[in-house]
């Protein structure tokens, strides 16, 4: 018996602790109606590294001072682990009020019904007017607004103009074609001994130039493959014939140095490649980069577009959508904020940013590339259907089975095919 | 191993003391020890049973972690038998702890030999050679690794002065899972100290009265030592086996999601992995788990069954 009481005494804290773990667990929901009135704190979470962590928090700081009544608590990770910690997090019902969005995942996310629609806030808490050209209109899906672009890029061909002189090939230029790019990357490996190129079949986004300057895309706006065997076939093909003739990089020293790319250990002449990624590159290695527009057999299309490098998007359980959506506005539109990250999110969404960030070094050349490219422009492609982030990364693999001489052609189409039947399918 | 059996008896005294005074008084004791236990029971049914339920049910759904899980029923199951990447990954695993276990015990057998005698400074040697399984299994030094094994580093150069040129072993598909399991048998330290410690329980008399009879250093460790320490054989096949299967950080390292190059370090952990967080298909994720724990289950039971022939426990005395 008095074991029993004992027992007794010691059972009801350890219940009790039980019962408020598990209240703990289900506190969550219940909007409060009386938005805006009391002080708000946000969750805010992206990618990247300690270098922008430490701009962010500036911003931040720069914007509680002006909305004192709104806290912010960042949190970041690197790439990667973000997007398993953000889809752990939105399965679990606990996703952060904002959050950066790639747009390669952007419409998963919108799809899954995690993101809030901001055309709600557009021209009240959020201000979009002094986007530039290019990115009006990035982050629509269907009717909804579900991503704000904190910074654009283009693509482009980064070389090492060095290895150019030295092997007597003019240096790329608006207006070379596919067939300048093919015999460059040959001379240049033949006098230099430099790889001439990377293999343009490495990235899924050289197809994606290519179908654009033929007036194709990588998607049709249903989210289907917007291509078919032949065109692949005829993609990799290509690759697989100058790997061949050992005029691009081989493939076992590309894997080699992965996650580096070949430009960043000097092992070839140029690469097509994000623009923004120039700086990074040039901060790697100690040869000077430059950036050219990308070879086209249309000279009047060069199938380029302005792709939002980085979005912001306001979870759909956010308690808080307007004060979200004010630090999203903030985080595009305050000039000292422009001033405070450079092109550290590739270079700045609106005018008055562009203006404020003062650029130097590589970031100069990369705004004074794009500034060239007025006009010459191709409208950016709707956001990539759900699953295109796993297809991509098929794409790659199935093309390292190819050039290891795994595969032929024909059985890489044929495996890229069915994957993207079950990938785009389902 | 055979250390363990007087120090369980000498604990057992005081326990069995305590059963002469009553049973109040042990029950009392029971609940008491639960309570102490409780963080741990709360954390195995919390943090172990819970999410194994949860996987196992998961594994009959399609759930990609956003919408609610829709029951399929078998269908993840027998997809995984015509899934070509789901395959390959299993010929590579399997591949690797065909290779690896070995590797890694002989190693560790042929060390704790060398590191058996009496010699000067036997302690800094022994530290040595167990330093790299304190760090071995982290992500740093499967990129050290990696880096060792590339184009022109540490390996490559030292075979070409032997006038061998195979390249970086990471990126040549032929030897990149030899480098894997080199890396395991470098980090050799925890079943060589296992084996040590079994070495030192062999009787020396056996060895003299060998000796006598005029048994050469093979004939003595072919017939006394390898039979005499063969539960710690055992022991440490089990461990390593095991082991093997779960390999993932310095496969995800060296290969990425992919298995790089050309799929040829796609473990079942990196494709589950894969499967579940790149491509959100955690039903199917779930799944492979499962089968995973069935494969290394059904593994372990037929070592253990192989055990009655070749293990013997007649050395024990107790």
């Amino acid at each position: 018996m008095v074991g029993l009481k004992r027992f007794r005494s010691l059972v009801v804290p350890v219940v009790a602790l039980l019962l408020a773990a598990t209240t703990a667990c289900g506190g969550s929901g219940g909007a409060d109606g009386a938005e805006e009135s009391g002080p708000v704190t946000l969750r805010f979470s992206w990618w990247g590294n300690a270098e922008r962590a430490a701009l962010m928090q500036r911003a931040l700081d720069l914007f509680h001072s002006k909305n004192p009544t709104i806290t912010v608590t960042p949190s970041f990770q690197e790439f990667e682990a973000y997007w398993q910690k953000i889809a752990t997090e939105t399965a679990g019902g606990n996703a952060p009020d904002v959050l950066q969005t790639d747009f390669a995942y952007l419409r998963e996310y919108a799809d899954r019904h995690a993101l809030y629609d901001l055309k709600e806030q557009e021209g009240k808490n959020l201000d979009l007017g002094d986007l530039i050209e290019g990115l009006k209109g990035a982050g629509e899906i269907k009717d909804g607004l579900y991503g704000v672009p904190v910074g654009g890029n283009t693509w482009g061909y980064i070389y090492n103009p060095a290895l150019y002189a030295q092997a007597g090939v003019a240096e790329p230029e608006l207006g070379w074609t596919w067939s300048d790019y093919r015999a460059a990357a040959k001379r240049i490996t033949e006098k230099t001994g430099v790889a001439g190129s990377g293999n343009p079949i490495d990235t899924y986004y050289n197809l994606e130039l290519q179908l654009l300057q033929e007036g194709k895309s990588l998607y049709t706006d249903e989210g289907k493959l917007g291509f078919d065997r032949a065109r692949l076939a005829a993609f990799l093909g290509d690759g697989k014939r100058m790997a061949d003739d050992k005029s691009v990089l081989p493939v076992e020293k590309g894997v080699q140095i992965k996650p580096k790319h070949p430009l960043e250990s000097d092992l070839v002449a140029g690469a097509g490649a994000w623009d923004n990624f120039l700086d990074r590159y040039s901060k790697s290695t100690r040869a000077e980069l430059r950036i050219a527009p990308s070879p086209s057999d249309t000279p009047q299309v060069l199938g380029q577009y302005i792709k939002p490098a980085l979005l912001l998007s306001v979870s759909r359980k956010s308690e808080h959508p307007a004060a979200a959506a004010k630090l999203v506005s903030f985080m595009i539109n305050d000039p000292e904020v422009g001033r405070i990250f450079g092109a550290n999110r590739g270079l700045p969404p609106t005018n008055a940013q562009r203006a404020a960030a003062q650029l130097t070094g590589p970031l100069a050349a990369v705004a004074a590339y794009e500034d060239g490219l007025k006009g010459k422009l191709t409208r950016t492609p709707p956001a990539p259907p759900k699953g295109a982030g796993a297809l991509e990364q098929a794409f790659i693999r199935i093309n390292e089975e190819l050039l290891y001489n795994r595969i032929t052609v024909d059985q890489a189409v044929d495996r890229f095919f069915t994957e993207a039947d079950q990938t785009l399918g389902s | 191993m055979a250390t363990v059996t007087p120090i369980r008896a000498a604990d057992a005294a005081p326990s069995g003391a305590g059963h002469r005074r009553g049973r109040a008084r042990r029950s009392d004791d029971g609940i008491t020890g639960y309570l102490f236990l409780s963080p741990w029971i709360l954390g195995v049914l919390l943090l172990t049973l819970g999410p194994m339920a949860t996987s196992l049910y998961l594994s009959f759904t399609d759930y990609d972690l956003f919408d609610t899980p829709e029951w399929v029923g078998l269908d993840n199951y027998a997809r995984m038998f015509s899934d070509q990447r789901w395959l390959r990954s299993v010929r590579v695993t399997a591949l690797y702890v065909a290779l690896a276990v070995p590797v890694k015990l002989a190693a560790a057998l042929g060390v704790a030999l060398l590191l058996n005698g009496k010699r000067r400074g036997q302690g800094l040697y022994r530290a040595a050679f167990y330093g790299p399984s304190l760090i071995g299994g982290s992500v740093s030094v499967a990129i050290v690794w990696k880096t060792m094994f590339s184009d022109d580093a540490a390996v490559d150069r030292v075979l070409r002065a032997f006038g061998v040129d195979t390249g970086g072993w990471a990126g040549n598909p032929d030897l990149s899972l030899l480098m894997l399991v080199l890396l395991a048998a470098w980090q050799l330290g925890a079943p060589m100290v296992i084996f040590l410690a079994g070495l030192k329980q062999v009787p020396r008399e056996l060895y003299e009265a060998a000796e006598v009879d005029g048994a050469g250093p093979w004939r003595r460790f072919a017939s006394i030592t390898l039979p005499m320490i063969s539960p710690v054989v055992f022991f440490n096949l089990l461990m390593e086996t095991i082991h093997s299967f779960q390999v993932f950080t310095s496969a995800y390292v060296v290969g990425g999601p992919n298995g790089a190059p050309a799929g040829t370090t796609l473990f079942y952990t990196v494709y589950l992995f894969d499967r579940g967080f790149g491509d959100y298909r955690m039903g199917y994720a779930s799944a492979m788990a499962w089968v995973l724990l069935l494969a290394v289950g059904l593994v372990t039971a037929l070592l253990f069954r192989s055990a009655r022939g070749w293990v013997h426990y007649s050395g024990e005395k107790a």
